[in-house]
């Protein structure tokens, strides 16, 4: 199952990604990087970088500055990785806490590709802080409420109500 | 706390896997201003060391095979100017030898040498001073027409008689010998010469004897052989007069100091023997020369 949720969260990363970016939200949320998360979310890190690698490389294919594939893969890789093991080693449970994280990583992301960018171009580009603050601040919402949403027992209040329905 | 194994870092070592082949996959692609990826830069960085070794270690091989080039070469090279220092050492010797004997022969002939009738040069190879009897060898003998009782002349004046002939060698009885003696003239500037004999005393030295107190004789008086005593034509030089002393006879004791000295002669002329016709107490033979 793990797979295909996999497949399914980067086709509708890329389908998201693509919508926000024709509707030219300025800070649009780092949906990729929330698939990874999922899978980091059970402190399993070969999985999470495992998911980390293709999500960076579509990443860096739609969206990539000066075809440098491998840009985002590398960051996703070690944010995966970062993720699993602080899910490995404390226990997040609060959605509050899940978009803290988040946001987290997305400035830890920001930080890395700075570096990179500079190690290899030798160009350092910082990227500007509201926009990335803002950016930080949407996926840290988005995946805590996407956390949030996925802690709710669906089947069984769905069974209830048509307990209730039929009763 | 155990360390952790191998497996338990599994996680560690794949994110080290997957980021090295990010970085590769990066380097590969991102061109410096040179038109070289950064991957090849990289590349080349690591293994410039290796080039660096090699290329030394090639320009090593080269250099050791041209310095056992260079040094054989070399070693020829001396062997050849070694013996060629030692034929212009030998050549500069017979040129200086050369140069002494032509200064000799101008000091004795003057500018232009001309020796007399009969004379030969000859080499002064050897003297013993050692005994009371003082003797020289010549490198001539009989074979080059030296004769017995020829006269021995060095650049300063009379030094011998040859009185032993071989075929290629003769002997020479110097002035300072026990029993040599030659008839001279006393001379000076305001006198007339007065006769004497001038013997050796085996001592290096030669003195004459027999002159009446009476006489006046000074140091530095000049001696000249007076053609009487049969062996030495008249007028060569002998020596000056050294001292003179008086002792307790009736006659001074002169001492003389030789006009050649034979330990720093080594170019020397034989004149033919006296002629018993020639013996005179007139002019001398050396004015005749």
């Amino acid at each position: 199952m793990k797979p295909l949720r996999v497949a399914v969260g980067l086709s509708l990363a890329v389908l998201a990604t693509l919508a926000l970016g024709a509707l030219h939200m300025p800070a649009p949320p780092d949906l990729f990087l929330l698939v990874v998360a999922d899978m980091a979310r059970g402190g399993a890190a070969v999985p999470a970088m495992l998911v980390g690698l293709p999500a960076g490389l579509l990443q860096d294919g739609l969206f990539g500055p000066g075809r440098l594939l491998g840009l985002h893969a590398f960051s996703k890789i070690l944010i995966g990785y970062l993720l699993a093991t602080v899910g490995a080693r404390t226990v997040v449970e609060k959605p509050l806490a899940v978009g803290g994280l988040l946001a987290g990583a997305v400035l830890v992301e920001a930080a890395t590709l700075t570096f990179l960018i500079w190690v290899l171009k030798g160009d350092f580009l910082p990227p500007a802080p509201w926009p990335l603050a803002a950016r930080a601040l949407a996926t840290g919402v988005l995946g805590g409420l996407l956390y949030a949403a996925s802690r709710v027992p669906w089947k069984q209040r769905r069974a209830a109500r048509r307990r209730v329905r039929l009763s | 706390m155990a360390a952790p194994t191998l497996a338990e870092r599994r996680p560690e070592i794949f994110l080290a896997v997957l980021l090295s082949l990010c970085l590769v996959a990066l380097s590969l692609q991102v061109r410096r201003p040179g038109g070289r990826t950064v991957g090849e830069g990289w590349l080349l960085t690591a293994v410039s060391p290796f080039v660096d070794l090699v290329t030394s270690v090639r320009s090593g091989v080269h250099e050791i095979g041209t310095w056992a080039m260079s040094r054989r070469a070399l070693r020829f090279e001396n062997r050849a100017l070694t013996a060629e220092v030692a034929r212009l050492r030998g050549e500069l010797l017979r040129l200086r030898d050369a140069e002494e004997d032509k200064g000799r022969l101008l000091e004795l002939f003057g500018a232009q040498p001309s020796p007399p009738p009969g004379t030969i040069p000859a080499r002064l190879i050897a003297v013993d001073s050692s005994g009371p009897f003082h003797t020289a060898l010549l490198d001539r003998g009989a074979s080059d027409g030296l004769q017995l009782d020829g006269v021995v002349l060095a650049t300063g004046g009379l030094l011998g008689r040859v009185i032993a002939l071989g075929p290629r060698t003769a002997r020479v009885q110097l002035l300072s010998d026990k029993t040599a003696a030659v008839g001279v003239l006393l001379t000076h500037a305001a006198r007339a010469g007065r006769a004497a004999v001038a013997k050796g005393d085996g001592m290096g030295s030669v003195s004459i004897e027999y002159v009446p107190t009476i006489e006046p004789v000074e140091p530095d008086d000049a001696l000249v052989s007076s053609g009487t005593d049969g062996v030495y034509p008249g007028g060569l030089p002998v020596g000056r007069v050294a001292s003179v002393r008086r002792n307790k006879t009736l006659f001074w004791e002169i001492q003389v100091s030789a006009a050649a000295d034979p330990h720093r002669e080594s170019l020397v002329f034989v004149l033919p023997p006296v002629r018993k016709s020639d013996v005179t107490s007139g002019p001398s033979v050396a004015d005749r020369h």
